[in-house]
């Protein structure tokens, strides 16, 4: 008889457990270079999260914004992607047209009106929207106000010719470099100041316009304005803000988060920094917008889209957008949580970590994200282009030759992609 | 025959774990990636044979050309090291006191990780850095040298890095070999009234000839695959004058997830690495046997 009980229990154990596992989903989310600083925070979000939906998993796992993209596609094809994974723009750009994220449309329902229209613009390719946005960052310029006394400097520059003759008078009363302008991004750097970099599908970035834009950054580093550390790194930020907190920079073009890291490594330098808008080139866009967002991966179980879809909106909502945003100097992505008085109104004595947050969000109103979309192989096209732009900058070549035969490179890629 | 037959079985036996281990991690990735080269694979879709036009695209590429020819130029590391290492190991072969300290020495950038290799000469070759710092205190020079920023001298410090690298682990195999020389030929050669050098070139050379061959290939090799120091140093640039064929296969295959471009550009550096090899494997042959 007892054999008989024993048996039963077992059934029962094991499709109790069956049952629940059944009922269990599981959501995997990947952030990028988010740990450990935000571990609490997601933690406290998950538990949340799990509180209110129960039967629900959520795992949270964080990559190194060097690996993620590696560990995805690994991932994507064994066919056990993540639910929701951290991407930027032009990540995302290329992602969806090799089909490795999905749209997301149909998930964001009614929610897509929460978001504000320039993010969700952002994701937008070929029609269809590509993520749930989570924050966006947006460029201050940190200028060290020591350096600007001792140059004879009373106020932040207004535009891109008056921050370049800072730098060259900076440099010529101080001996240090003005400023460290990000031109591995030269497609971003020419569309912010208005100059196209394709037009009719071919590229045009050899115009008197373009070649003009070359010869004053080349004229500001020929006189040592312009900071020379990996200048044409693919990141120049690492060398720019050690430069900033070594003293030797004047001027550091960098969203709010990066005052904070001037705040916690250079006490000194943090101390005589002050704040300003980044010059609005032309077109009025401020530099450096940069969007994270959550995408869908292609092959995520289509059962369990309902429940990503929640958990998605839930990790985007305003709530949770603007506690995130607090914690991290960026910017959020709801049009409630962007309205928060947090960004609106500056506190009395306030830092510079507070006053980069209130002018950057002020500046967010006009902050894109810069890049030509939809072109195969475009990380090749622009290291041309960057190549042009670093040849004529550091005087090695003409800047028109350069820019001509980058332009040479690039149209006999389009041509081929157009057949 | 049959005995012979059992013999060869039990070698071949003997041999299958360490052949299995081979056939899985180096056989099959060389096979299958040399395959991979001529197809269109992109890791979510299946692989299409396109022929040649994955190999035609890298030589299209500027980068890769150039690449292609730095790796070549890289080439030159080979005599350096070599007279270096065997310059040292002579050095270090001597009673003297504290030789000891001097051999780990030489050894440290042997086993100093790339990552601390690039942060050390990142420091030392900067514009504001020791070295130029030291040249300008000598008045060696007037103005700061730009050693991986200048497109002229950039690949020369890269190479130098890797030199610096690699010349302790030369050194060791050479100084390996000095010491299996043996004593009374030497003595003997003393004894016919043979001097220093006329010993070292005609008794520890040509002992040393099956080293030098070892020697010589490894760095051939490592020449010809040179990425990691372009990786923490200069990540290919300033214009691509540090672009090595490898680093660019890195980049594609890697990087960009390209996988058919980067093992096309592979498969041209093995092809080098066995051209060059082939011709290096004739002249070091043993002449007697």
């Amino acid at each position: 008889m007892s054999r008989y009980r024993l048996l039963a229990a077992s059934l029962a154990i094991a499709l109790s457990f069956n049952a629940y596992a059944a009922a269990t989903e599981h959501i995997e989310f990947w952030t990028m270079s988010l740990k450990p600083k935000f571990v609490p925070y997601f933690d406290d979000l998950v538990k949340r999260y799990q509180a209110q939906h129960p039967g629900v998993e959520i795992e949270w796992v964080d990559f190194p914004a060097d690996l993620i993209q590696t560990k995805l596609v690994t991932r994507i094809v064994a066919g056990s992607p993540p639910a929701l994974v951290n991407l930027n723009v032009p990540w995302a750009d290329e992602y969806a047209r090799d089909g490795l994220i999905v749209p997301i449309d149909s998930l964001l329902g009614d929610g897509k009106s929460s978001y504000v229209k320039a993010a969700l613009d952002d994701l937008t390719f070929s029609g269809k929207t590509y993520g749930f946005p989570l924050y966006s960052n947006v460029t201050v310029i940190a200028y060290n106000t020591q350096l600007f006394k001792q140059a004879g400097l009373t106020r932040p520059p207004q535009s891109l010719d008056e921050q370049l003759a800072y730098s060259v008078q900076i440099f010529e009363k101080t001996g240090k470099a003005g400023f460290s302008p990000s031109l591995a991004k030269a497609d971003g750097f020419m569309l912010q100041q208005g100059l196209p970099i394709l037009t009719d599908g071919k590229a045009a970035f050899n115009s008197p316009q373009h070649v003009a834009l070359i010869e004053k950054l080349a004229k500001a580093y020929k006189a040592g304005g312009i900071l020379k550390d990996s200048l044409f790194a693919e990141d120049n930020f690492p060398a720019a803000i050690a430069a900033y907190n070594g003293g030797r920079l004047a001027m550091l073009s960098a969203p709010p988060t990066a005052v904070k890291r001037i705040q916690s490594d250079a006490s000194d330098i943090y101390a005589i920094t002050d704040i300003a808008p980044a010059p609005l080139g032309p077109t009025g866009i401020v530099d450096g917008g940069w969007l994270i967002h959550f995408a869908v991966p292609a092959g995520v179980n289509p059962k369990l889209m309902p429940e990503v879809a929640k958990f998605a909106r839930f990790i985007t909502d305003d709530e949770n957008q603007l506690a995130f945003a607090k914690l991290a100097n960026v910017f959020p992505t709801t049009i409630a949580a962007a309205n928060d008085p947090y960004f609106q109104h500056l506190p009395p004595n306030a830092g510079a970590s507070e006053k980069a947050v209130a002018i950057g969000a002020e500046s967010m109103k006009r902050s894109r994200t810069l890049y030509v979309a939809g072109i195969e192989d475009y990380d090749e096209l622009r290291r041309a282009l960057v190549n042009a732009v670093e040849a004529g900058v550091t005087g090695k070549r003409d800047p028109k030759a350069a820019l001509d035969a980058a332009v040479v490179i690039w149209n006999k890629k389009l041509a081929k992609q157009a057949h | 025959m049959k005995r012979a037959l059992g013999h060869s079985w039990q070698a071949y036996l003997f041999l299958a774990p360490a052949l299995i281990l081979f056939a899985v991690f180096s056989f099959w990735p060389v096979g299958y990636g040399s395959y991979l080269a001529f197809t269109d694979y992109s890791l979510i879709k299946p692989a299409h044979w396109v022929g040649l036009d994955n190999f035609r695209y890298i030589f299209d590429n500027a980068m890769f050309v150039a690449g292609l020819k730095n790796s070549l130029l890289f080439l030159l590391i080979v005599p350096a090291i070599q007279v270096g290492a065997m310059a040292l190991a002579v050095l270090v072969n001597n009673n003297l006191p504290g030789i000891r300290l001097f051999r780990a020495a030489f050894y440290v950038p042997v086993v100093t990780a790339i990552s601390v290799v690039g942060i050390m000469w990142g420091f030392m070759f900067h514009e504001q850095g020791m070295l130029n710092y030291v040249l300008m205190q000598l008045r060696l020079v007037n103005q700061p040298v730009g050693w991986l920023s200048d497109d002229a001298i950039a690949l020369f410090s890269v190479m130098f890095v890797t030199i610096w690298r690699g010349l302790g682990w030369y050194m060791v195999m050479y100084l390996a070999a000095l010491q299996s020389v043996p004593a009374e030929m030497q003595e003997a050669a003393i004894l016919d009234g043979a001097n220093r050098w006329q010993r070292f070139w005609k008794i520890t050379v040509p002992m040393l000839m099956p080293t030098i061959m070892v020697c010589t290939i490894m760095s051939v090799l490592a020449a010809l695959k040179a990425y990691q120091e372009v990786l923490v140093l200069t990540q290919g640039g300033p214009l691509n004058a540090t672009f090595t064929a490898l680093y660019y296969a890195y980049d594609q295959g890697l990087k960009h997830l390209k996988l058919p471009r980067g093992l096309a550009a592979s498969f041209v550096v093995s092809l080098c690495c066995i051209a060059i090899m082939l011709p290096c494997l004739r002249y070091f042959r043993p002449k007697h046997r």
